[in-house]
């Protein structure tokens, strides 16, 4: 690594913005803004129903390097609307990814999403369709498509599914990975089905560690941005396929998991399957403790 | 000749009534029911205890479960409205008449109780307020009470929320008043004795914990900027010149922001040891890292915080405890000791108008006093001086006799302009008065007077009430630290500007404070899962607190 390369800030991924996220996840000084906020390319819908706008939509996109090699970035801003996808804020990941074919550059895309935007909703949704289909071209073309996950709106609806097709996830204890959040899955099914106001709830049936325990996510790291740019650097070291084989590897493993888990009724039931000896002190483990403990977590082969 | 001995006689006919229905002190739960009904009599004045922490919860279902034929016209003289059993008393028309303080979760409903006349309201106090009545003219008959364990013998041990239990007994028992207790377990010995047996006359074992509301838990993580600026300028521009040593801390996010920052921006000015060492306060999770780098010295608790007993048991340097190592909170003493040995309050409130008078009253929510008003107000009866309290003094009347000049106690009101939903914290009149006009109150329910008000706090900066001289200036100075509410936009700039000059308003620029600095990064812990970690493990926040 050079001079330049290096990057040694610190910072909790949770709490950062999407810029701090940025700044410190790619090398220093080498993130160069696409569609910057000078543009002013602001959502369409949100004036009708007199809610505030942003210069940049909530979406930084953009390119860097990472740890010398050139990559894409995409970073949602999740202070802004729940780092909800519209029209524009979805356009520019579209775009960001078509670029990436393009260019044969890897991608990094650095999720803090509630989902669609309702505002926007059609927008929105057809943005979610165009970026999933983007991302797997780019895969299909032997490209790298890296999730990170772990900021405070967590990785939800429209955004969990495009994390779905991700080539490699990344994850924190912080992060949260589902298509229903917490409040919808209460309105809809019952306070009885899931609490959300229960927050060790949610975040043993979401977080971080979970997915990773159930290989919802292939990489756990710490709330810390170092973590996250040195699993990042990791993750594009070993190039992923996407092809027919790899499908069905993927299709399988799900049929197993749902298969050895279907039953469980908590998180917790589904750790001790995993054979983990005190499946409830999990939330409690420090992460090196943790990653011991989930040495025989649910792996993610090579689908995702 | 009068025929002494009345009351005595009374109560000897209750607990004739009552043992029908126990074995020795002990009744059983199927009984409960039957055993009430026996005991109270229809009119009494009943204590069913609760405040915004702990509850006497399986007494409160088992009075509201009575039937209105046998008892009815309770006029229950009680600290907290909080469960809704509490309401269903009158709505079923076991009760009648209410005297109380707090009313937190059912502030919604008992205005809509009191607007259909379901109740007929005494007053709205402070907590020690109605403490006192209990000795004058608000002596309960019955007191239901609650507590961890017993003996046999009735002895009770009230663990770490002992909060009123002492008070109501005190007053109950010793006037000829029946007291029921519940409790978790029946032991053999109990682990202290907080109250003697003697004054306690049954028992019920609930088989289960009172219920306790974590109502002093912050989580760090949903604290703003604009909360860490207020935060900023309270230090600096209030903690630092005044040298507040004994003080109490209101509920919100903005004194939680404090409590965060002292650890870190605090140290940086040099402040550790000089602000802040002695406190009237509820063991705020908040305050755990202040407590572990050395800030605090004492700590006199109110009641206790659910989580926090095995760190305040490890911390007895700083807390009060009992020989059995737990807590012991005294809700009472608290607020006397928060009303005359504490230089400052600060707290954050929902409306306050021109002239300073604050609410949490709206128009629709009637959520009570608690301990605010007390915290927040000037004793009278104060005669011992200190430096913060001498130097508010000599800010309010410069010109006067210092030998004769009393002191001020700091009462300081936190909040950025515009509130929870968007809502101005700054009104032109506020809703108590319209809420007073609806329901005839002689009184508009007023948290903290103007007199008392001595500074307010936004992210505008510092009102120094203190030094206005006239009600104009006193607008002003308010208006000039509202922002761009409507208040704010309507200053007089010139007005406004001259106060500024004079010291009356300080701009975070005036005290060196650039807002930009306002970090979340500052806060001393960002999440609950930090304070679990600062204090060693000890902390054990409930479920619905935690992110892991």
């Amino acid at each position: 690594m050079t001079e330049v390369a290096a990057n040694n800030i610190s910072l909790s991924w949770y709490e950062a913005s999407a810029r701090q996220r940025i700044d410190a996840l790619v090398d220093s000084g080498s993130f160069a803004e696409f569609i910057g906020p000078e543009l002013r390319e602001m959502s369409p819908h949100l004036a009708i129903f007199d809610l505030p706008e942003q210069f940049d939509d909530g979406i930084v996109v953009g390119r860097g390097r990472l740890d010398g090699s050139p990559v894409l970035v995409a970073t949602q801003e999740g202070r802004f609307m729940g780092g909800a996808f519209g029209e524009i804020h979805g356009a520019k990941l579209t775009g960001l990814l078509r670029a990436a074919l393009a260019l044969k550059q890897d991608i990094l895309i650095l999720f803090d999403t509630g989902g669609v935007r309702l505002q926007e909703a059609n927008a929105g949704e057809l943005a979610i369709a165009e970026i999933m289909r983007a991302i797997i071209e780019a895969r299909c073309a032997g490209l790298n498509v890296v999730g990170l996950i772990g900021g405070r709106a967590g990785c939800y609806g429209g955004g969990s599914l495009i994390a779905g097709t991700c080539s490699r996830l990344i994850i924190s204890e912080q992060g949260r990975l589902s298509v229903s959040g917490p409040e919808v899955i209460e309105t809809n099914k019952g306070i009885e089905e899931f609490d959300s106001r229960d927050r060790a709830l949610v975040w043993r049936t979401m977080g971080g560690k979970h997915r990773y325990l159930i290989g919802g996510a292939d990489a756990f790291v710490d709330d810390e941005a170092l973590a996250f740019r040195g699993a990042a650097i990791d993750a594009l070291r070993d190039g992923r396929r996407c092809d027919m084989a790899v499908l069905e590897a993927e299709q399988a493993r799900l049929e197993r998991r749902l298969q050895r888990f279907g039953e469980a009724e908590d998180a917790v039931d589904i750790w001790r399957t995993l054979g983990i000896a005190d499946p409830s002190d999990v939330p409690a483990l420090p992460t090196g403790a943790f990653l011991r403990a989930a040495n025989d977590r649910e792996n993610a082969d090579d689908a995702r | 000749m009068s025929d002494w001995g009345m009351q005595k006689a009374a109560l000897g006919e209750r607990l004739a009534a009552g043992r029908q229905h126990a074995r020795g002190k002990v009744v059983p739960i199927p009984s409960l029911g039957a055993f009430l009904t026996a005991v109270i009599r229809s009119g009494d004045r009943v204590c069913l205890e609760g405040d915004n922490q702990k509850q006497a919860d399986i007494l409160a279902s088992a009075l509201a479960n009575l039937d209105p034929q046998d008892v009815h016209d309770l006029h229950m003289v009680q600290s907290g409205v909080v469960l809704p059993s509490h309401l269903d008393i009158f709505e079923k028309g076991i009760a009648r008449r209410l005297d109380f303080s707090y009313s937190g979760p059912q502030a919604a409903r008992i205005a809509k109780m009191l607007f259909g006349r379901k109740i007929e309201l005494g007053a709205v106090h402070t907590y020690l307020e109605l403490f006192a009545r209990y000795f004058i003219d608000l002596t309960p008959n019955v007191a239901l009470i609650a507590a961890v364990s017993a003996d046999k013998d009735g002895n009770l041990y009230t663990g770490p929320n002992t909060e009123d239990t002492p008070t109501v007994v005190e007053a109950t028992s010793y006037k000829n008043g029946l007291v029921v207790a519940q409790v978790t377990e029946i032991v053999d010995k109990v682990p202290r004795v907080d109250i003697p047996g003697d004054l306690v006359h049954f028992v019920v074992e609930a088989g289960r914990p009172f219920y306790v509301e974590p109502l002093f838990t912050r989580d760090p993580a949903a604290i703003t900027e604009t909360q860490i600026l207020t935060a900023m300028l309270a230090i600096k521009g209030i903690y630092a010149p005044y040298g507040v040593r004994r003080l109490n801390h209101g509920i919100g996010f903005n004194t939680a922001a404090i409590e965060l920052l002292l650890p870190t921006y605090g140290e940086k000015l040099g402040l550790k040891g000089k602000v802040c060492t002695h406190f009237a306060l509820n063991p705020h999770p908040t305050m755990i890292p202040a407590i572990e780098s050395g800030w605090v010295e004492q700590i006199h608790c109110f009641g206790s915080e659910v989580g926090m007993e095995d760190y305040v048991a490890a911390r007895s340097d700083v807390f009060f405890t009992g020989p059995d190592g737990s807590l012991r909170s005294n809700r009472a003493f608290c607020q006397t000791a928060g009303l005359y040995a504490c230089d400052m309050f600060i707290g954050s409130t929902l409306q306050i108008d021109l002239e300073g008078h604050s609410s949490t009253v709206t128009t629709s929510r009637i959520a009570g006093f608690g301990g605010a008003p007390n915290m927040g107000s000037d004793p009278r009866g104060r005669r011992h001086p200190s430096e913060p309290w001498l130097k508010a003094g000599a800010e309010a009347a410069p010109d006067a006799d210092a030998a004769l000049r009393r002191g001020r106690k700091l009462v300081v009101q936190i909040g950025e302009t515009f509130g929870d939903r968007n809502a101005p914290l700054f009104v032109e009149r506020l809703d108590a008065l319209e809420l007073a006009r609806a329901l005839k109150l002689d009184l508009a329910p007023v948290m903290v007077y103007s007199d008392d008000v001595t500074h307010i706090v936004t992210e505008e900066g510092i009102a120094n009430l203190l030094m206005c001289r006239s009600k104009d200036e006193r607008e002003q100075a308010i208006r000039g630290v509202a922002g761009y509410t409507e208040i704010g936009r309507a200053r007089d700039a010139k007005l406004v500007e001259q106060l500024r000059q004079r010291g009356v308003i300080r701009r975070p620029e005036d005290l060196g404070i650039d807002p930009l600095d306002a970090d979340r990064r500052l806060l001393a812990a960002r999440s609950i899962k930090d304070l679990m970690l600062a204090s060693g493990g000890l902390y054990r926040p409930p479920s619905r607190f935690r992110n892991w």
